[in-house]
């Protein structure tokens, strides 16, 4: 294993940033966080009727659950700004593109009259 | 890369962005996990910005066929025979990803710890909940399929009919499709059902084998020997992503 870092070698591509625990306490919180908000989807699909409302709280705590898996699981809330920043923002593009196809999308459907 | 390198402090000292160290204060490894994650999250959101655009073309009941309802096509649960139980075995699904990622974060926040013993065993519990979680999505296949799904066609297209009679159901009625229930729908339902689900499970599938080889190279000593179980915590982060993209999965194919 010569491509990996021996200790007292450093430099960009070898370069091990030493990583520290910040303890077990939030990892379990963010469990039980996802966990509430899967049943509470669980009981807003039988208690509301199908429509926009439902579909919005859906998505809105889809939003927060993505939320906690990245910024607590995936670390990425103790990471540099700048590596936040160059993964985050072209995904916010998404949406964008989410937008514009589900409004052709529904064009099509009138158009298929 | 041997020549290059330098004492800690020398390189601690040197110019963030001059080259010749991280501006990021990530390992080269780790940054190249999270750009391949961007990357992946592009290809399913391309797979769900598809499913979307499908689906609202064809909306309106008079107009098209209606996209099908999942409450009327995913209720079954395993050893409840022809009951009515919408959502419940995605929701047991979903619990078991999220606890598999818990255990995968523990086992990387014993890696930093250094204790060899407890990364082991957490990734152990990772690789059940994955090869788990791997197992419910055969039989939610299996039993689409047996129930007439197949890639070019849809027969899942609710009649008035078949409206009628599932509005009628509550949660753990004795369910069972009448003649007249089902018409042909929208052929991109079961297709992009597969597609989706099929490429998600594909990523499970090799994050389980991403996990069992890492919890081997723990076992064996790799990591202790090399002095940090980073490792982990790359595999960790590729796990965590497909925990991600199921929460999307089964928000728009299952809740919505």
């Amino acid at each position: 294993m010569e491509f990996y870092n021996k200790p007292g070698e450093y430099d960009a591509i070898n370069y091990i940033p030493p990583g520290e625990s910040h303890g077990t306490k939030e990892l379990w919180k963010t469990f039980w966080i996802l966990l509430g908000i899967t049943i509470f989807d669980f009981i807003i699909y039988f208690a509301m009727d199908p429509g926009g409302w439902r579909n919005f709280i859906f998505i809105f705590f889809g939003l927060v659950k993505a939320y906690f898996i990245v910024g607590a699981f995936m670390h990425m809330k103790y990471e540099k700004i700048t590596l936040a920043l160059i993964i985050l923002v072209p995904v916010v593009f998404i949406f964008g593109l989410i937008a514009g196809l589900l409004y052709e999308g529904n064009a099509i459907t009138w158009a298929k009259w | 890369m041997a020549n290059h390198s330098q004492t800690p402090n020398a390189f601690e000292n040197q110019t963030m962005w001059a080259g010749g160290r991280s501006p990021f204060n990530v390992s080269y490894g780790k940054l190249m996990m999270w750009i391949f994650l961007l990357s992946d999250a592009f290809t399913f959101s391309s797979l769900l910005v598809q499913y979307g655009a499908q689906r609202f073309s064809n909306v309106v009941s008079p107009v098209t066929t209606e996209w099908p309802d999942p409450a009327s096509i995913f209720n079954h649960f395993p050893f409840m025979h022809g009951l009515h139980l919408p959502l419940l075995f995605v929701s047991v699904m979903t619990f078991i990803l999220i606890a598999s990622s818990v255990t995968m974060v523990l086992a990387v926040e014993a890696g930093h710890r250094k204790s060899k013993k407890e990364v082991v065993r957490y990734m152990v519990y990772t690789i059940i909940g994955g090869a788990a979680f791997l197992g419910c999505q055969a039989w939610e296949w299996v039993t689409f399929i047996h129930e007439g799904a197949r890639l070019d066609s849809n027969t899942f297209g609710i009649t008035a009919q078949g409206k009628e009679h599932l509005g009628k159901l509550s949660f753990g009625d004795h369910f069972e499709w009448m003649l007249g229930d089902r018409t042909n729908g929208p052929v991109p339902f079961a297709a992009l059902f597969f597609i989706v689900t099929g490429f998600h499970g594909f990523h499970v599938f090799s994050g389980v084998v991403i996990n069992v080889v890492v919890t081997i190279m723990a076992y064996k000593g790799v990591f202790e020997k090399r002095g940090h179980y980073e490792m982990i915590e790359k595999a960790g982060l590729y796990w965590h992503f497909v925990d991600l993209v199921w929460v999307f999965v089964f928000t728009f194919f299952y809740l919505i």
